[in-house]
């Protein structure tokens, strides 16, 4: 058969658009958000509540919300009397550490920030040496900056410390002091001497399973009774001690799990090269133990950051507890509670958030390791 | 550098431990040594032991603590204040954390013998009492049979409560917060029917509340509540230091001994007059101090009156009345023991 | 496997070096592992001898009481939600057991709704609705993100406290009843033949165990499956009412009511406990909902894949596939979730609820003053109920654990 006309160059008719169910604004929102009745119901509920409450809200925080003044008196408007927060910031901050000083817990705000920065940045060599020296020097570097009392520093005692900042350094000191000891106690629990282990295993259970709380009432009211007669121990160093106690009991887990995620051919080929015992752990294991922990160790610390709140109970004037003062003063005595409180909570949940951001792209950048 | 870090770093914690070091015997030399009184009071108590917004201290309890910082040292400022709870106030005077507790403390049979502790006199004489909402239509305690109570955890009202409802056939609820502004709270949301506290208190938190007029105070007063500055047993020579300089500031207010005049009462005053201010006498001697110790008490922080004014009375938010706490020459019962 | 091998070595090393005479005694592993051991028992020992022989001279300088004689003694407070009757004449010690009683409620109200929760956000974060999706995630991560302390105060001072008074209560048919002094609920007085109605229930839940046990076989022998659930709650349901019919109804019930300042009567939950327990469901449950994601998360999805290529429903394939894998994942984190549970319930102590921390060193430690024996007998209640929690956890991950093959 032979072709009737002249062959035909193949036109293509033009690409027809997707159908309107399948691409664009109304396909997505068909897919995310109306598919199906209940989903379409779940939709419409969630917007109707974001709507009913998000004007209230804004209207009280921002549009009547009285910004400028230093007394009560200054608040007049209806909605959130933020003077209060004002009159009080620097005492949410820094507690009563005296203005003049207070030069000294910014810069171990700014030391603290470099030892983080240098942890990631050193090159690789020297990285983790440098920065485990750093880490460990910063809680004494701290305390004698801020105590003070050398070299011309004026002493400031730790009953003038306080406030947001309080937290953050109880937190930090709490749990770097306690890192090295529950590298010990995690080794201890994986000793093959029967003592050794049954005593590292009742120190992690022990503080792993009461609650922080009683033991924040330990330090502030029977510890005292610990020390020899006439022996007088700062509150805040008790308090600290029972936190670095509190804090090798969990991070000891936290190695210890890191410990069993280290393949053991690391550990027969450490030993298979000659290295001692300690050579082994510490030029070997270590490393990779702390890299491996690193999400854990994070989550441990917003764990330990959280729970510096509960300091409030023994009277340590950290951050909640200077509200409660602020909201006991006899010239503020109008009810800010709610503005005080709501402040609490941003600030914390912004410093949360930021570090389980944080520990979350960590465990992302350790993923792509083990795949290479 | 490592060792020298080490070095540091030691001293500076043998420092932290030991810096109230031994405070067996005699607390005046320490206190004297060391440059500052360290004294416990309040984390917050309206008119009592309050911080302002620039992180000062001042109260009816913190005065007395200022007293004995400038009968001892010389300066009313030199007071090193620590915050404590209901809860940790002995144990931090008997670990000699603190010198002296002005915290709101009830003198109690129980306390004074079981604790290891002095109670050095009353600096305010209070009594638990009732704050109720006017709209409960209700104008005696005996009425308040099966009502629910707001009560702060940790101080001694919640044994009178539960006496004075015991005593009367009644029942309640107690309902316990943990500080003040959470007890006024408490009451204001409609979670108890009255609030009960010592007399002071209520006045401080009837005025948090959002609309005062609202809420009245019950005539009754269920409880003895003096308080007053404590000191540990077995210095007698503190002890005394503590209790006169109470006295020496209930005293001035007697002779009519102000900040304003204490310096021309030294001069010209009568001899009572001139054996307070150290002008005539021995009495600062025999204290272990010197001679203007109660000079001293009256400039910088003003007789008992004055005290009370500008922390709980007309001067301040709390507008409490002298009523007990009035000199027993006006009707009250404040007196000190003579000064001669 | 590897804890084994190094023994080996161990032994093996020790073998050569207590043949070969060269090597000093020293370097012997053995000799050194006793004389570490022999260290540490000396260290420890004098440790606690001068802790013990310090308390002791602290408090006999201070003349502080000791022992425990103070639990006999009459307790002269109230406390405001008791389990078991007591009024403020009773002892020290059985404030202790109310206080215990009452954390324990608090905690098993939090388990059971943290969990539901838990698993209720964890699954929503794998829904085809985007707004779900994005709930599900700023539940977690706003409620994880926030000191436990301040969530406690939210709830009880700021939503709780915002409940009608006593005089304008919400009401349910004038049965419930809900205002800020807590909810109030008909309680079920039996009378004497009440006792079948309960026997009724504790037959239908053996019935259960029964029921369930046939039907495993049943489908094991015949690949028949039987509708355990349904029947099983026709049974709980049914069972207690037909004995109620049969006994005529031999109960009467209590309705709260209001009498002078308050409701009386009936079941009374208080604002404290409602506001503890959701505090902590709903903190635990954020935590308990990132474990269930990552459990799911971590199954693979070839296994999704193989179910539907198999012709398993969705649903099923959840419920048979799914869930059981992801156990393994998030079981042991549910075993610490729990007990971080029963240790934040201390928190009752910043609003009031009796539990045993806050009756005991709070209000016990405060007017006794015997700070040693009141936190070491609270401590180690925790302690106990968390190894009973841990071992119950154990034996249940067990029951999940994949059976090695």
């Amino acid at each position: 058969m032979k072709p009737s006309g002249p062959i035909d160059t193949f036109q293509p008719i033009a690409d027809r658009p997707a159908p309107v169910q399948t691409v664009g604004p109304v396909a997505w929102m068909r897919e995310n958000l109306f598919s199906g009745i209940g989903n379409s119901l779940v939709t419409l509920g969630i917007i109707a509540f974001l709507v009913y409450y998000i004007p209230p809200i804004l209207d009280w925080a921002f549009f009547s919300a009285n910004w400028s003044g230093t007394t009560e008196d200054a608040c007049v408007k209806d909605g959130a009397c933020w003077v209060f927060i004002n009159a009080w910031s620097y005492q949410f901050f820094y507690g009563t550490y005296p203005l003049e000083e207070v030069w000294r817990i910014n810069l171990m705000l700014v030391l603290l920030l470099i030892v983080i920065a240098m942890s990631f940045t050193l090159p690789k060599h020297y990285r983790m040496k440098a920065s485990i020296a750093a880490w460990l020097a910063l809680p004494l570097v701290g305390m004698a900056i801020l105590y003070g009392g050398w070299g011309g520093l004026e002493v400031v005692s730790t009953d003038l410390w306080g406030g947001f900042t309080l937290n953050v350094f109880m937190a930090a000191a709490s749990i770097i002091v306690a890192f090295p000891f529950s590298f010990l106690w995690a080794l201890g629990r994986r000793s093959q001497m029967p003592f050794i282990r049954s005593v590292s295993v009742i120190f992690i259970e022990f503080f792993r399973g009461v609650p922080v709380l009683s033991l924040f009432f330990m330090g502030s009211v029977m510890l005292p009774l610990f020390f020899a007669e006439g022996t007088n121990v700062d509150k805040l160093i008790r308090v600290w001690l029972v936190l670095i106690f509190f804090m090798s009991g969990y991070m000891a887990e936290v190695f210890r799990g890191g410990f069993a995620a280290v393949p053991s051919g690391q550990y027969e080929a450490a030993d298979s090269v000659g290295l001692s015992y300690w050579q082994k752990i510490l030029l070997i294991i270590l490393p990779q133990v702390i890299k491996i922990s690193m999400p854990n160790i994070l989550a441990t610390f917003v764990m330990l950051f959280k729970n510096t709140t509960f300091l409030l109970i023994i009277g340590i004037p950290e951050v909640v507890q200077t509200l409660q003062t602020a909201l006991a003063n006899s010239y503020w005595l109008g009810g800010h509670a709610l503005e005080g409180y709501l402040f609490v909570f941003l600030v914390f949940w912004a410093s949360c958030f930021g570090m389980s951001v944080l520990s979350r792209r960590i465990e992302r950048t350790l993923n792509t390791d083990k795949r290479d | 550098m490592a060792k020298k870090a080490l070095f540091t770093a030691t001293t500076l914690a043998t420092a932290l431990v030991a810096s109230a070091t031994t405070v067996q015997a005699a607390t005046l030399d320490d206190v004297k040594a060391r440059g500052t009184l360290t004294c416990g009071v309040s984390t917050g108590l309206a008119g009592f032991s309050e911080k302002d917004a620039n992180g000062n201290w001042s109260g009816l309890d913190v005065d007395v603590c200022r007293a004995v910082a400038a009968a001892v040292l010389g300066g009313a400022d030199k007071v090193q204040y620590k915050p404590l709870t209901a809860k940790e106030r002995f144990t931090a005077l008997a670990s000699g954390e603190i010198d002296m507790l002005s915290r709101n403390t009830t003198w109690t049979h129980t306390r004074d013998t079981s604790l290891g502790i002095n109670f050095a006199g009353t600096n305010y004489y209070d009594g638990a009492s009732f704050m109720i909402m006017k709209d409960l239509g209700v104008s005696s305690a005996t009425e308040l049979d099966g009502a629910n109570a707001c009560i702060q955890a940790g101080t001694s009202t919640e044994l009178a409560i539960a006496d004075y409802f015991r005593e009367n056939g009644m029942s309640y609820k107690a309902v316990t917060f943990d500080t003040s502004d959470q007890t006024r709270q408490g009451f204001e949301s409609g979670r108890c029917d009255f609030l009960t506290s010592d007399g002071s208190q209520l006045a401080a938190l009837r005025i948090g509340l959002a609309n005062p007029g609202n809420a009245i105070i019950l005539p009754e007063v269920i409880s003895k509540e003096p308080l007053g500055p404590v000191v540990r047993q077995g210095d007698d020579q503190w002890f005394n230091i503590v209790k006169w300089s109470l006295n020496a500031m209930i005293e001035a207010e007697e002779q009519g001994v102000t900040s304003m005049n204490a310096g021309d009462m030294m001069k010209n005053g009568n001899p009572a007059n001139k054996r307070l201010l150290g002008a005539e006498g021995e009495l600062g001697a025999n204290l272990g101090l010197d001679a203007e110790w109660a000079y001293r008490i009256v400039t910088q922080v003003g007789n008992y009156a004055e005290s009370f004014e500008r922390n709980v009375g007309m001067g301040s938010p709390l507008k409490l009345e002298r009523g007990l706490n009035a000199s027993w020459r006006d009707g009250g019962i404040l007196y000190a023991p003579a000064m001669r | 496997m590897f804890k084994q091998k190094t023994i080996e070595e161990a032994k093996a090393s020790a073998r050569r070096s207590s043949g070969n005479s060269s090597a000093a005694f020293y370097n012997n592993p053995n000799v050194r592992a006793i004389f570490y051991q022999i260290l540490l028992v000396f260290g420890l020992g004098y440790f606690f001898y001068s802790i013990i022989s310090n308390v002791l001279a602290n408090m006999e300088a201070t003349g502080i009481k000791t022992g425990f004689s103070f639990l006999g003694a009459s307790a002269g407070y109230d406390v405001l939600m008791t389990l078991i009757s007591f009024e403020s004449t009773d002892t020290y010690g059985k404030i202790f057991i109310v206080g215990f009683l009452n954390t324990l409620l608090v905690s098993a109200i939090g388990i059971v709704f943290a969990t539901i929760l838990g698993f209720i956000f964890g699954v929503a974060a794998f829904s085809q609705n985007l707004l779900i999706r994005k709930a599900a995630l700023v539940y977690v991560e706003i409620f994880r993100n926030i000191p436990l302390l301040l969530q406690v105060f939210f709830w009880y001072f700021a939503v709780l406290s915002a409940l009608p008074g006593a005089r304008q209560s919400l009401s349910l048919g004038e049965a419930i009843f809900l205002n800020v002094r807590g909810l109030y609920l008909p309680k079920m007085v039996g009378s004497d033949l009440f006792w079948v109605a309960e026997a009724a229930l504790g037959l239908a839940i053996v019935g259960i165990f029964v029921l369930r046990r046939w039907a495993k076989t049943r489908q094991d022998e015949t690949g028949q499956q039987f509708p355990v659930l349904n029947t099983s709650i026709a049974m709980v349901i049914g069972l207690p009412l037909l004995a109620l019919i049969v006994t005529g109804f031999p109960f009467t019930m209590e309705y709260p009511a209001l009498k002078g300042f308050n409701y009386f009567g009936g079941i009374t939950v208080i604002p404290e406990l409602m506001a503890l327990a959701i505090a902590l469901s709903v903190y635990t449950g954020a935590f308990i909902a990132e474990a269930v994601r990552a459990g799911v998360q971590a199954i693979p999805h070839g296994q999704t894949e193989a179910a539907r290529s198999i012709g398993l429903k969705e649903k099923k394939i959840m419920q048979l596939i799914i869930v059981p894998q992801a156990m393994r994942v998030i079981v042991p984190l549910l075993n610490s979730e729990y007990q971080s549970l029963v240790k934040n319930s201390t928190l009752a102590a910043a609003i009031g609820y009796p539990d045993l921390f806050n009756v005991f060193v709070g209000t016990a430690l405060n007017q006794t003053g015997q700070a040693i024996e009141t936190i070491f007998m609270t401590i180690i209640v925790y302690f106990v109920v968390n190894m009973v929690i841990s071992f119950l956890m154990n034996r249940f991950n067990n029951a999940v654990a994949l059976v090695s093959r």
